[in-house]
């Protein structure tokens, strides 16, 4: 595989492409890639035949089933639909378990599920094609440009045709540079602006009455920028963007909530052109919602106490669906006896980061499919070796939606199969009498279990790419509510710390095997092995500390000592930890996402 | 210099000393004839050298064409390649690519009074221009030596600085800027040498090396004291990958380290456009 | 001496591609892959696409591939075999635009400078280009600015001109003549009123070259002599997102790192295109990088395509106004915005 050529005609990329998908063919051909199949006994490895190995697999997950013993699944934000919807019947049909669910969900499930509080229905979501049409933008963002370089392209292009751009966050970014109008929040605080935002556009007179959420916000003092801003969104389109922000789950919830509400008193949901778009941070991240790989989800991310939904799926599987809601990742992973891993790194992922290793390596039973060598094969007890992206025939899902189909470019190395086929290998052992001849045969049954995924719908159909848009919603009813307050105890701790960047693409094998991609991330790993804090030059001149120079960290929870980097454009009083680092802030930030802390120079 | 400029030739590690905890000189050797003979290379060059299996990256060569046996490169452990090299030992094979840069022009020095000032990991680089010096001392007028590392055992060379202590017609003196106990010599940043020796603007040629910053201020202390811009002499660095010019890694305006330098002088640096 | 001008029917282009196919691979636009032109090869004329949009893929991947296998290492026995790898496959590209053909002159001099690069060199000795030129501009090139285009007056293997019925054939080199020696009889004399002809429509494609210019004078000036400010490449810096599509789409772009693949006793050592808008293109082991900044980046490409120190060096300009990085820029800041805000010294603002 000697390269990448960008698509002109495909409707996203329209001949366009970040840094990472002009290097996507590095990962699959430089990469450690697993080759064969292997057992893990006694701590001896032993390269086995696909036989055997399904076999030994079968014999240990059946004895765990026999004894009574959970056995868990998690499928992969990487992986393609066919793989994940597998990896789903495998927990739920095959091995009579709700315990499903994939490392990225914890940090996007707030921001799906804030959205779905408002307005029913978690899949809404724009095209990027609408932000470059758009007349404003209201951008909640990380770093938008190194997060998501296609909808960032699609919002400078908005820019030159003059649409305004608002955007809330705690650090002077590039988004925040060229935007119109930047409001500075501090980690978990985004709530408060948009509520000064909520307040500022009721104060219009425009937009529907919500005297819930008027009476929310009658003590809600919106600033001047707020008031000069608000007419902007009440344009006639206007898009809302957002990732995860800083902060716990439910105040992540409580802004995308927000967000969501915002667009819905300003008459944007369900207007064409207009709407909510949810920076979801991998290939495949609705794709792996769609497939219900999720604990308390099924196919379509219908909700599993929904009867019609369990209805159709049993209707498919001809097999009962277990009905009670199974462990999500982190609780799986240190619960489980048997746990079967589609594609993905645990320990890089999940928010408890380390932790995740020291559980993993309790399991009894731990069974790795990957195409790339990562930390999780050198203790599984079996590792699979799968194809890589490059090389697997099946369907993603992107942000908007958008269902792709994939074409292989190359044979996969060595004995590795594609995910779809030992998956389904896996299943045949159980149930018995399936098989599916094709990866576009999964994709027929997923459209039975998920009816957005039936090919029927021609609706923005493209026939050279193969993709399929869902149509657009036509009556979306908002409940708006404002977002809840943010309540950081600031007295004695005046800094705020949080994590930044849950896109952390370091670890993932698109970035970690790729040469050139590699050495963009691998210089502050090298130069701080033990992490750091970023900080604003004026809070380390008022601490009297320079770059590389140690200060300690205390919160509620406990304290920590880091190295500070300066960041410039960082707000005062705020502290970053790259997500990277969180284990190195554990003790401080507990399982909160920011959290007020002292700082002292050691 | 072989035929086709991507093509290492074969270099065998003749002996490796330690220098520093995380620094090393490698002897290197090439077993077929032809390489050797075909290996002619200045003061001040450098060479790709490939650790097979890990990649290659640009080392100065630190020994002179005066001493033709062997070739050395002092190599500080930074990162995957450079760890792989410290695990190799005599006998064992690397690749080698070049001589490749301009070196040090050493005619210009001949007749010269001339200075040298390193600091840490900067003495390999003009090591090679002082053998080459000791090695034609006739040519030469006067010739001071000053060097300083953070501590004593980041000094490298250690044995090599006792005997330039000791040599008549060289003046040389040594600094660290902490030191650890049993460490009688100067406590300090190299310029404190300056007060240690005479130092002759008009007639002096000074090569200095070392870590940016303690270039930076060596350098403001030459020039304070009269030195001309072409009168002092750097080598700088860049990122490589070719050593030909040709990836444009090491470009600095239209400049190529690898090509143009690494060797340049003041009035070029400051010439240097981007 | 004067070269050869011939002339050929249109309808004797089928016979004539045959007899090339029949000696070399023949790399032509076609419609490939979800109807997108490509430059690939092909088995039959009629494949060729006379009529179409220059395609973002450059033919330099034909000299410069984007992953170039160059040197194979291998342990045998006690010690490692070294080999190069050299690709000499004849290939003979049909049908592309003058500035491609400028654009594969320009590498072939960057390859030839000393010290020269073999592997590429042996490529291009085996690359025969045959390009049409343009009567009409194509919607985004600029190349009357940089004079790559829209005809070449000298330095091609062989330039096309429609003439409506027929094509002039200038044959401007050895490889031109020899692409033509199978097929002579399929070759005829050019009239003086052909010849005249050609000249026409040389001058009426450039005149119809309207606003999509790119005025390179002034920006070249300023660039080289330092006299942009800071503060206007780092406005446009933050229009940029980093992609690194403008090189790697830029005919004249080849910046590379060399990386070796393999493992277990056999190695293939590799040049890869590279990036110098990638952050860690200048990143040093040491941690030490010269071009953090973005706006450094930026500096930095624009130098090595505009400034008059490598135009002395390279004899012409780094850019043959081909327009692909206005359709490839995931960001704003395209070579025609860059060079127009130098000059105005000012970005748009919002």
């Amino acid at each position: 595989m000697a390269g990448v050529a960008p698509g002109e005609s495909h409707p996203v990329a329209r001949g366009r492409l970040c840094s990472r998908g002009w290097n996507a063919h590095e990962a699959s051909f430089w990469g450690g890639r697993v080759l064969h199949p292997l057992v893990r006994q006694c701590g001896d490895v032993e390269k086995v035949s696909w036989v055997a190995a399904l076999d030994h697999v079968e014999a240990k997950l059946r004895d765990l089933l026999r004894a009574g013993k959970p056995i868990g699944v998690l499928g992969s934000a990487r992986a393609t639909n066919e793989e994940n919807y597998l990896a789903g019947r495998l927990a739920r049909a095959a091995l009579g378990t709700n315990h499903i669910d994939f490392c990225h969900h914890a940090t996007f499930r707030p921001v799906l599920l804030g959205i779905e509080d408002v307005t029913g229905d978690s899949s809404l979501a724009i095209r990027l094609a609408d932000i470059e049409s758009s007349d404003a933008i209201v951008l909640i963002e990380g770093d938008l440009t190194s997060t998501h370089p296609r909808a960032a392209s699609a919002v400078l292009q908005a820019l030159t045709k003059g649409a305004r751009l608002i955007v809330i966050g705690c650090a002077r970014t590039q988004m925040a540079r060229v935007a119109s109008c930047f409001l500075e929040a501090a980690p978990g605080h985004e709530g408060d602006v948009l509520n000064g935002l909520l307040a500022a556009a009721l104060a219009l007179g425009s937009c529907v009455a919500h005297t819930s959420l008027e009476r929310d916000l009658r003590e809600t003092k919106p600033t001047d920028e707020m008031r000069a801003a608000a007419p902007w969104i009440a344009a006639r389109r206007a898009v809302f963007l957002t990732g995860p922000t800083s902060g716990s789950a439910a105040q992540i919830r409580s802004n995308a909530a927000a967000l969501a509400s915002l667009a819905a008193i300003t008459g944007h949901l369900g207007q064409p052109g207009s709407g909510l778009l949810p920076l979801l941070g991998r290939s495949n991240v609705r794709g792996a919602c769609d497939m219900g790989i999720a604990p308390d989800r099924l196919p379509g991310y219908e909700r599993i106490e929904n009867a019609d939904a369990r209805r159709r799926l049993e209707r498919v599987w001809r097999k009962a669906v277990p009905a009670a809601g199974g462990l999500d990742a982190e609780k799986m992973i240190e619960s489980v006896s048997g746990l079967i891993v589609l594609a993905d790194n645990p320990e890089a992922v999940l928010p408890f980061g380390e932790r995740a290793r020291a559980a993993l390596e309790r399991i009894q039973f731990l069974v790795a499919l990957d195409a790339f060598t990562t930390p999780l094969g050198r203790f599984a007890h079996v590792v699979l070796p799968v194809a890589s992206y490059a090389e697997t025939a099946g369907t993603v899902t992107n942000i908007e939606g958008r269902i792709q189909k994939v074409r292989p470019a190359a044979a996969p190395p060595g004995e590795a199969r594609e995910g779809w086929e030992v998956l389904a290998a896996l299943c045949a052992r159980f149930e018995g009498r399936v098989s599916w001849a094709s990866a576009a045969d999964v994709y027929r049954e997923i459209g039975e279990a998920a009816p957005r995924y039936r090919t029927a719908t021609s609706v923005g159909a493209d026939e050279g790419w193969e993709s399929r848009l869902p149509p657009q919603p036509e009556q979306v009813h908002g409940t708006p509510q404002a977002a809840a307050a943010a309540g950081l105890a600031r007295a004695e701790r005046p800094y705020v710390l949080a994590r930044d960047g849950a896109f952390d693409w370091s670890d993932d094998p698109l970035i970690a095997a790729s040469p050139t991609l590699n050495r963009e991330y691998q210089s502050t790993r090298k130069l701080f092995p033990n992490g750091f804090v970023e900080m604003n030059r004026a809070d380390a001149d008022a601490l009297g500390v320079r770059t590389g120079w140690q200060v300690k960290l205390t919160s509620v929870h406990g304290e920590a000592i880091l190295p500070v980097q300066l960041r410039s454009g960082l707000r005062r009083g705020i502290l970053l930890v790259p997500y990277g680092f969180r284990d190195k802030v554990c003790n401080v930030l507990y399982e909160d996402g920011a959290t007020a802390v002292a700082v002292e120079r050691t | 210099m072989s035929t086709d400029v991507f093509l290492p030739q074969i270099a065998r590690i003749e002996a490796v000393r330690d220098e520093t905890p995380d620094t090393k000189t490698f002897a290197l050797r090439f077993p077929a004839p032809q390489d050797s003979a075909a290996f002619r290379f200045h003061p001040g060059q450098f060479v790709e050298l490939s650790v097979f299996g890990c990649g290659e990256a640009p080392f100065c060569i630190a020994s002179s064409p005066t001493r033709p046996r062997t070739f050395e490169t002092t190599i500080r452990r930074t990162g995957t390649l450079t760890d792989a090299l410290h695990r190799l030992g005599p006998g064992e094979e690397v690749g080698i690519r070049g001589p490749f840069g301009n070196g040090f022009d050493v005619e210009a020095a001949r007749g010269r009074d001339l200075l040298f000032v390193a600091g840490g990991i900067g003495l390999p680089p003009l090591r090679s221009l002082i053998w080459n010096v000791l090695d034609e001392r006739e040519s030469f007028q006067n010739v001071t030596i000053l060097y300083g590392a953070r501590t004593p055992v980041d000094l490298v060379y250690k044995d090599e600085l006792k005997s330039w202590a000791a040599t008549v017609g060289v003046d040389f003196h040594v600094t660290v800027d902490n030191a650890t106990p049993g460490w009688t010599g100067s406590v300090g940043m190299v310029p404190v040498l300056f007060t240690k020796t005479t130092l002759r603007p008009e007639t002096t040629l000074a090569y200095v090396c070392g870590p940016p910053i303690m270039i930076k201020f060596v350098v403001q202390d030459l020039f304070m004291r009269g030195f001309r811009d072409e009168s002092v002499v750097s080598t700088l660095e860049r990122m490589m990958q070719c050593g030909i010019g040709k990836c444009n890694h090491c470009a600095i305006g239209h400049r190529y380290v690898c090509r143009d330098g690494p060797v340049f002088n003041f009035k070029q640096i400051r010439e240097l456009v981007e | 001496m004067q070269l050869p001008v011939l002339m050929i029917r249109k309808s004797d282009v089928g016979p004539w591609l045959a007899t090339l196919i029949a000696k070399a691979e023949v790399i032509a636009p076609e419609r490939g892959l979800c109807g997108e032109v490509t430059f690939s090869k092909i088995h039959s004329p009629e494949q060729v696409l006379w009529d179409f949009e220059n395609p973002l893929w450059p033919p330099k991947q034909f000299v410069l591939p984007q992953t170039d296998p160059i040197v194979r290492i291998q342990r045998s026995g006690d010690g490692i075999e070294i080999a190069p790898i050299y690709d000499d496959r004849r290939r003979i590209l049909f049908n592309v635009r003058p500035c491609d053909a400028k654009g594969i002159a320009f590498l072939t001099r960057m390859h030839e400078a000393d010290p020269p690069d073999a592997s590429y060199l042996r490529r291009a000795a085996n690359l025969t280009v045959i390009s049409l030129a343009c009567n009409k501009p194509c919607p985004l090139g600029f190349c009357i600015c940089s004079d790559s285009g829209p005809f070449l007056n000298g330095g091609q293997d062989i330039q096309l001109t429609d003439l409506g019925e027929k094509y002039l054939v200038e044959i401007g080199s050895e490889k031109g003549e020899a692409a033509v020696a199978d097929a002579m009889h399929l070759f005829g004399a050019v009239s003086e009123d052909e010849k005249a002809q050609r000249k026409v429509l040389e001058s009426e494609a450039r005149q119809r070259f309207g606003e999509q210019t790119c005025h390179f004078g002034s920006a070249m000036r300023r660039i080289s002599t330092r006299r942009v400010d800071d503060a206007l490449w780092e406005r446009m810096s933050d229009w940029c997102l980093g992609c690194g599509g403008c090189n790697f789409i830029c005919p004249t772009c080849y910046c590379f790192s060399v990386k070796d693949r393999g493992g277990d006793g056999a190695w293939t050592r590799c040049r890869t295109w590279d990036s110098c808008q990638y952050a860690a293109f200048t990143l040093e082991a040491s941690g030490h990088n010269p071009r953090a900044e973005r706006r450094e980046r930026m500096k930095r490409r624009f130098f090595h395509k505009v400034s008059a120190q490598y135009y002395v060096r390279d004899g012409m300009t780094g850019c043959v106004g081909c327009g692909r990085c206005i359709k490839v820029c995931l960001g704003a800041t395209d070579m025609p915005a860059v060079v127009a805000a130098i000059r105005q010294r000012a970005w748009h603002e919002h």
